[in-house]
């Protein structure tokens, strides 16, 4: 498959997604984390310490829940004009290589993933403004922190894709998404555990700055991305062998 | 030779040890309306999935322009438009967009919307969301988007299906000039044969995933022609008295079926029976249709 007809599945993609809603759902998060950073309370926190909590404050709720959950959501999304009426069959009959649109898929929703972590950026930026601290945002901590965030969504989702592709259906996907995203807050106290559980893998990469040192935090992040480099390459591989045998 | 645009030979699909179509042998030459006729279930779908690389066959080859499938999908694919069951589309997106979609990953001219949405008569709704499309009109926009990549073969599932008649009638005279006006060939499936009569030139019929019937319409016109029955006072004995005189006749209960509806063979008939003392109180003609024949083909096999 040529550069110039992958590209041309890129555009069909971003055309289909274009005039959808899923662009509101890109936003939410981050709106979400910079209100939580703006209420927090930092009066009885040692002034030194006052960036980490507010950092770990800004990407808590939505490293442990909302980025795995909006994984799925895109996932899933990305796929739902094929499941109504038979839309695989209409798309699959043209001259397009099933790896081909499968890569549009996926990088489709890596680059909406990609966005959502920029706008966390900024609210970040918008919390440690109002609260005026000394020295401003500490990017070589939140930079990584952010871009790991990001890595660690790629396994996931392509567990999603695959899961999507598989089921022909937009709700069960979904639904197993939320069912194995919800222990999360479970999950990542467990040293043994956290490593090996995908939903969990976007909370370990995002919060392991050092301000939380427990359970599966202590983990160092290189060993994060070791995990996620490697259920990466699984899930990738599974989802794209069962797009190219699909029945459809 | 005849330059076959589709040619399968052997083709089967197994589904759970159940063949779901088995040793087909479609043959489609260029420029035809070809009515792939059968009933629900019979294996049309299937069959058309497999024509367009949607399913791997369990065995047999597909030729399609004269190269295997298997080898050249993507070039062959490219020179087909299909619309499969139900017209698919982007009901958030207008007509154009839909287009557009396709057209991105087909890479066609731009203009080419413009001129299919005109094709089908969609000019003016180009511009509204698909989701208040009447099926009619989807079914139209899934022909335009079938139209889009220019193809020279047309593959059409059952295209009329829950269409009123207007729709049923509007999408016959589109199909009717794919070959005349753009040199399209054209495979279209249905389970009645009355929605293809009027247009295909060659129907081949499928029951339970094996073909029964491939031949031009008129041949099965041709078995379709009546027959003249005749009530006479001793049937038996009528049959062996025109037997003698070389007239072929079978005997229907009371009836006497003669083979044909020659005007000259039933006067002959009619005479040497009067002549023998036969009497004759009546001579009809009994017209099987089309459609009672497709039944008994269809029908044959079953119960």
């Amino acid at each position: 498959m040529g550069i110039r007809s992958f590209m041309g599945l890129l555009a069909s993609e971003r055309l289909k997604l274009a005039k959808s809603p899923i662009w509101l759902l890109v936003p939410v998060s981050p709106v979400l984390a910079m209100l939580i950073g703006i209420f927090s309370n930092l009066a009885d926190v040692a002034p030194g310490e006052r960036y980490m909590i507010l950092q770990a404050g800004v990407f808590t709720l939505h490293a442990l829940l909302l980025l795995p959950l909006l994984t799925g959501i895109l996932s899933s999304f990305v796929c739902r004009f094929e499941h109504s009426g038979g839309g695989w069959k209409s798309l699959l009959s043209l001259p397009v290589s099933r790896t081909g649109l499968y890569a549009a898929k996926f990088i489709t929703v890596a680059v909406l993933l990609a966005a959502v972590q920029l706008l966390m950026l900024a609210a970040l930026v918008v919390a440690v403004e109002y609260h005026g601290l000394d020295g401003g945002i500490d990017w070589g901590l939140a930079i990584p922190a952010v871009a790991s965030g990001w890595a660690a969504c790629l396994p996931l989702a392509a567990l999603q894709l695959w899961a999507s592709i598989g089921w022909s259906s937009f709700a069960a996907p979904l639904a197993i998404n939320v069912a194995f995203t919800l222990p999360n807050m479970l999950i990542v106290n467990s040293e043994t555990f956290s490593p090996f559980y995908p939903w969990a893998q976007p909370s370990l990469a995002m919060l392991s700055s050092g301000t939380m040192d427990f359970g599966g935090f202590a983990i160092p992040l290189e060993t994060v991305l070791l995990t996620i480099a490697g259920s990466f390459l699984v899930f990738l591989f599974g989802g794209l062998m069962h797009m190219r045998r699909k029945e459809i | 030779m005849k330059e076959w645009v589709i040619e399968t030979s052997a083709l089967g699909k197994r589904y759970k040890g159940r063949y779901a179509v088995s040793n087909l042998n479609l043959k489609i030459g260029k420029g035809e309306i070809y009515g792939f006729l059968g009933p629900n279930g019979a294996g049309k779908t299937t069959t058309i999935r497999m024509l367009l690389g949607l399913i791997q066959p369990s065995s047999g080859a597909i030729r399609m322009f004269g190269q295997p499938l298997h080898k050249n999908k993507m070039s062959i694919l490219r020179r087909i438009g299909s619309l499969v069951e139900y017209p698919s589309y982007y009901g958030h997106l207008s007509a154009t967009d839909n287009l557009e979609a396709i057209r991105r990953i087909i890479d066609a001219p731009k203009e080419r919307i413009g001129e299919v949405l005109g094709i089908v008569g969609l000019s003016k709704e180009a511009k509204r969301p698909v989701k208040g499309f009447s099926l009619g009109m989807k079914q139209r926009l899934g022909i335009a988007g079938a139209l889009l990549g220019s193809p020279e073969l047309l593959i059409l599932d059952e295209p009329t299906n829950g269409l009123d008649p207007a729709g049923i009638l509007e999408i016959r005279e589109l199909i009717k000039s794919m070959p005349r006006e753009y040199g399209i060939t054209v495979l279209i499936s249905s389970h009645l044969l009355s929605e293809v009569e009027q247009m295909a030139h060659k129907v081949g019929i499928i029951r339970q995933g094996e073909l029964v019937f491939q031949d031009t319409l008129e041949s099965l016109q041709q078995q379709a022609r009546g027959c003249v029955s005749l009530r006479v006072s001793d049937a038996e004995r009528a049959m062996v008295l025109l037997d003698g005189c070389g007239i072929d006749s079978s005997l229907a209960g009371e009836h006497l079926n003669l083979d044909g509806t020659d005007d000259a063979i039933v006067s002959r008939a009619v005479q040497e029976l009067v002549m023998a003392g036969h009497s004759v109180y009546r001579a009809e003609e009994r017209r099987k249709s089309l459609e009672e024949l497709f039944l008994r083909i269809v029908g044959e096999g079953q119960g």
